[in-house]
């Protein structure tokens, strides 16, 4: 639909809101991802304190991502505001099922984008995310396998499970 | 092309004037806006005009101060006013450009 301000941004209105909304929640989950690093890092559990930095800085690049994304549309990014986290955590797994968790909220934030973009015509923005898509996939997959391993190792020394921890 | 919404003759409007140009009406005074000012205008008044505000609003000083236009105007808005301004906000941009031309 050609509105008055189509001139000026590429992408809809309401579906610009939905991306801002999703900078914030995806600052939000990488904010969450460092308090999770910092609470292996103190208990020396290397390979999780890795998995969570890199989490943390990935989480910060998909909300760049669209930070830049929503600008170069004709649209306002707005920087978010992140509170709220949480720094107290009850053992290591509950860690990756906190992860887990999030990273589906995430996906699911995803495809509330989605259906606004195709509702509204937008493809430039459900282009735009058909890679977030192929991300999320990828990143529950990643929480998953390690919750596997949790399972698989059951009763191990906790510092033997972290061993086990993907890094890349 | 001028391109216009009107609600009632004495409150606010938009005006399109030309591409990034658009003057907000209101009943004391026309203020220019850039489209990167009328975005943020879009931002404030519709986080002042969800339930939550809405009602923080009613229940303490009953109209709201805001900037416009980087800081350079400041609109007294209570809440009737704030709905209309919403309103308006939101059909300027869903309308479609040949309902205003």
């Amino acid at each position: 639909m050609n509105t008055i301000v189509r001139k000026q941004m590429s992408i809809h209105p309401d579906v610009m809101d939905l991306l801002n909304n999703q900078i914030a929640m995806e600052m939000k989950a990488s904010a969450s991802y460092l308090a999770m690093a910092s609470w292996c890092d103190q208990r020396e559990l290397l390979n999780s304190k890795a998995f969570f930095y890199k989490q943390a800085e990935e989480e910060r690049e998909h909300a760049m991502k669209i930070f830049e994304f929503i600008n170069d549309n004709g649209g306002a990014a707005i920087s978010p505001n992140v509170n709220g986290v949480n720094n107290d955590f009850e053992s290591l797994l509950s860690i990756f099922e906190l992860g887990l968790e999030q990273e589906i909220s995430v996906t699911q934030s995803i495809y509330k984008i989605f259906k606004a973009a195709r509702k509204n015509d937008d493809f430039i923005t459900e282009v735009f995310l058909q890679w977030f898509i192929n991300e999320q996939s990828e990143e529950e997959d990643a929480f998953r396998s390690i919750i596997d391993i949790f399972n698989l190792m059951e009763g191990m020394p906790l510092k033997m499970i972290d061993e086990r921890i993907p890094t890349e | 092309m001028k391109n216009t919404i009107e609600t009632t003759s004495d409150s606010y409007h938009i005006e399109y004037l030309r591409f990034c140009k658009y003057v907000l009406h209101t009943p004391t005074k026309a203020i220019q806006l850039s489209f990167p000012q009328m975005l943020e205008l879009r931002r404030k008044i519709n986080a002042k005009t969800t339930y939550k505000s809405l009602n923080a609003i009613v229940n303490n000083e009953n109209f709201v101060l805001l900037f416009v236009a980087d800081k350079q105007h400041l609109l007294f808005l209570e809440i009737p006013q704030l709905i209309k301004l919403k309103e308006e906000i939101a059909v300027f941009f869903e309308t479609p450009d040949f309902i205003l031309a």
